[in-house]
């Protein structure tokens, strides 16, 4: 099973991730976020955030948890692939994201969007989502 | 699947979908548009995204769509919808991610035959003056404090600092400053994220270009403007950056749960809205204020290291005066005469730039007799003009187009060419070109987007706005 693919869209990055439970599509949405960023990764030293997410639903919580992402990415200008989960609930996250420094980011992604937010569980029970990213 | 037939063609450049297209709609949808661009738009979701601007309470008389229109997230980009202040929403999503993007234009005293020696250098040296973008900042990072600042006072404060000329603050839009702007209801995740990126270009569609002014129009206004044939003159492109987005992500955020406390229902959770009146909604004009005010603000420091460029290469008394800065992702109050009563609106402009007839107060005194100016750029190494608003307008609530919008994705852009193709391209023109990320230059290359000639003939003759000269690129510095 692939971790995540890019669709093509006329203005933005659309990605569709994919997940055999709904924790591991977290992880790898949020995976396919970090490539398309385009880090250029000068020290590996391992840096780890604490994250904290509740929202209204599962939808909301992906997109409230990738724009919380987005904001320490940039301000700190880091990236992270990969995160602990301490906590996975229907509505409600808490974990440490891991990350490295960055010297530039290849791709400005600015926001995560509701448009045409997507989380479904296909026949085969693999989880997929889709979500639109503003470049 | 929305098609022509659905039309009612009112003029060769004005379409409608009456009301009784579909239930939920409170208004008929209106795009102005030429037969073949109207075609063109069936390609993706734009006009759907029109109808649904249509379906959202308090809206007046139509939502409209300017020559520009593409899909954007909710409201289509090319949007405006003006909503009865008295009884209707306000809503983020058809204000749009980048608030305040908009654009700026400082005038030369020289033509191009002047500049030509120096405009390598020029370009090289804006360049070097201006971060671009990638969520790369300044290297000094303003406080928190500095920002709020900012946040409620725009270019004021930068004036008083010492920056900038007079005429700065006189011939922007609001005076660069929205009175209602409240640092209080700005996340403190929005404040960090401008904390670095006041005075920087941003990545994407935002640009500057160094041109020229190819042909008059209309010369009367343009003297007013004080553009003459031959003019260096240089656009500047960019909006509120990180915080901009921060505040629409926190509200939309905020707005989301908030709407079913308002029984509120929209086709997309993008088009999240409240009733302006309400906490939630006030807040939000509010923070969006401040926004507007940090993107003015923004553009205002880009001018002032510009300056700095231009002073560096042709020496200390060389001058570049502002024409005017406008934005073209904004939410104001303005008040309009509607079945006979005067009504105030929030006018939601997505990717459409207010275009104010002469005489409107709200225009600078020295340019009040004419109209306001409007600039709209077109896409990489294309044309960009500078119209003027029009009393004729006020059937689109005094708005008109924003640039030339996009009709091909970036990948597909970066599958039909190469960098090097368009850099060649432009070069063969004549045009210098700066960018740090050849990718870049082919996600902007022309053929990506629409004809801009033809957009702004759509408005000319439809009224919305008048041309009044054309500009030509003559160095394009661009976002990455």
């Amino acid at each position: 099973m692939k971790r995540y693919e890019i669709l093509e869209h006329k203005a933005d990055l659309k990605i569709r991730a994919f997940g055999k439970r709904k924790r591991e599509l977290f992880l790898n949405m949020l995976f396919g976020m970090a490539e398309s960023q385009k880090p250029e990764i000068k020290k590996i030293k391992r840096i780890k955030r604490k994250i904290k997410i509740k929202s209204l639903d599962s939808e909301s919580l992906l997109v409230d948890f990738l724009s919380e992402v987005l904001y320490l990415s940039q301000v700190n200008k880091e990236v992270y692939f990969k995160i602990e989960f301490d906590k996975f609930a229907d509505i409600e996250i808490e974990g440490k994201l891991i990350g490295q420094k960055v010297e530039r980011f290849g791709e400005d992604i600015k926001a995560v969007t509701y448009y045409g937010l997507d989380i479904r569980q296909l026949k085969n029970k693999i989880w997929e989502a889709t979500v639109l990213f503003d470049i | 699947m929305i098609s022509k037939k659905d039309f009612r063609k009112i003029s060769d450049c004005l379409w409608e979908i009456p009301k009784s297209f579909r239930a939920d709609m409170k208004v008929p949808a209106r795009a102005y548009v030429s037969e073949r661009m109207l075609e063109e738009s069936f390609k993706d979701r734009s006009i759907e995204q029109l109808v649904n601007v249509s379906t959202l309470p308090g809206i007046q008389k139509y939502a409209l769509a300017m020559p520009d229109i593409h899909e954007g997230y909710a409201s289509p980009i090319g949007g405006v919808a003006a909503i009865r202040i008295s009884d209707g929403v306000i809503s983020p999503g058809v204000c749009g991610y980048d608030i305040n993007c908009g654009m700026r234009l400082l005038k030369s005293e020289h033509t191009e035959k002047d500049i030509k020696p120096y405009l390598n250098r020029l370009a090289t040296e804006i360049q070097s003056q201006i971060p671009s973008g990638l969520g790369r900042g300044r290297k000094i990072k303003l406080s928190i404090e500095q920002i709020d600042k900012i946040l409620e006072q725009g270019t004021h404060i930068l004036q008083k600092q010492g920056y900038g000329e007079k005429e700065d603050v006189e011939n922007c839009e609001a005076s660069g400053k929205l009175d209602w702007a409240d640092a209080s209801v700005v996340s403190d995740h929005a404040k960090n994220r401008g904390r670095d990126q006041v005075g920087t270009l941003g990545s994407g569609n935002h640009f500057m270009e160094v041109q020229k002014v190819e042909e008059i129009f209309d010369k009367e206004v343009a003297g007013v403007f004080g553009l003459f044939k031959d003019q260096i003159v240089v656009m500047i492109h960019t909006g509120s950056r990180g915080l901009g987005h921060q505040v629409c992500t926190d509200y939309l955020r905020t707005m989301i749960p908030a709407m079913q406390r308002y029984r509120i229902k929209v086709p997309d959770r993008e088009f999240a809205c409240v009733p302006f009146s309400s906490p939630e909604g006030q807040r939000y004009f509010s923070a969006m204020a401040s926004a507007a005010n940090y993107a003015w603000a923004n553009r205002y420091m880009v001018a002032h290291y510009t300056r700095k460029a231009w002073k560096q290469v042709l020496g200390e008394k060389e001058k570049l005066e502002l024409l005017y800065d406008v934005a073209h992702n904004i939410i104001k109050k303005e008040k309009y005469k509607i079945d006979g009563k005067d009504t105030e609106v929030i006018v939601h402009r997505k990717g459409a730039t207010r275009a104010f007839p002469p005489g409107h107060p709200e225009i600078p005194r020295k340019y009040r007799e004419v109209g306001q100016p409007i600039l709209i750029p077109g896409s990489m190494g294309t044309a960009s003009y500078v119209l003027v608003g029009q009393k004729e307008g006020e059937e689109a609530f005094f708005s008109t187009c924003h640039g030339a919008g996009r009709t091909m994705s970036r990948h597909e852009a970066m599958r039909r060419v190469s960098g090097q193709e368009v850099v060649k391209s432009l070069e063969s023109k004549g045009i210098i070109i700066k960018c740090q990320s050849l990718r870049g230059i082919a996600e902007e290359a022309p053929m990506a987007y629409k004809d801009v000639d033809e957009v702004v003939q759509v408005v000319h003759s439809a009224g919305l706005s008048k041309k009044v000269a054309k500009l030509v690129p003559t160095a394009v510095i661009k976002g990455e």
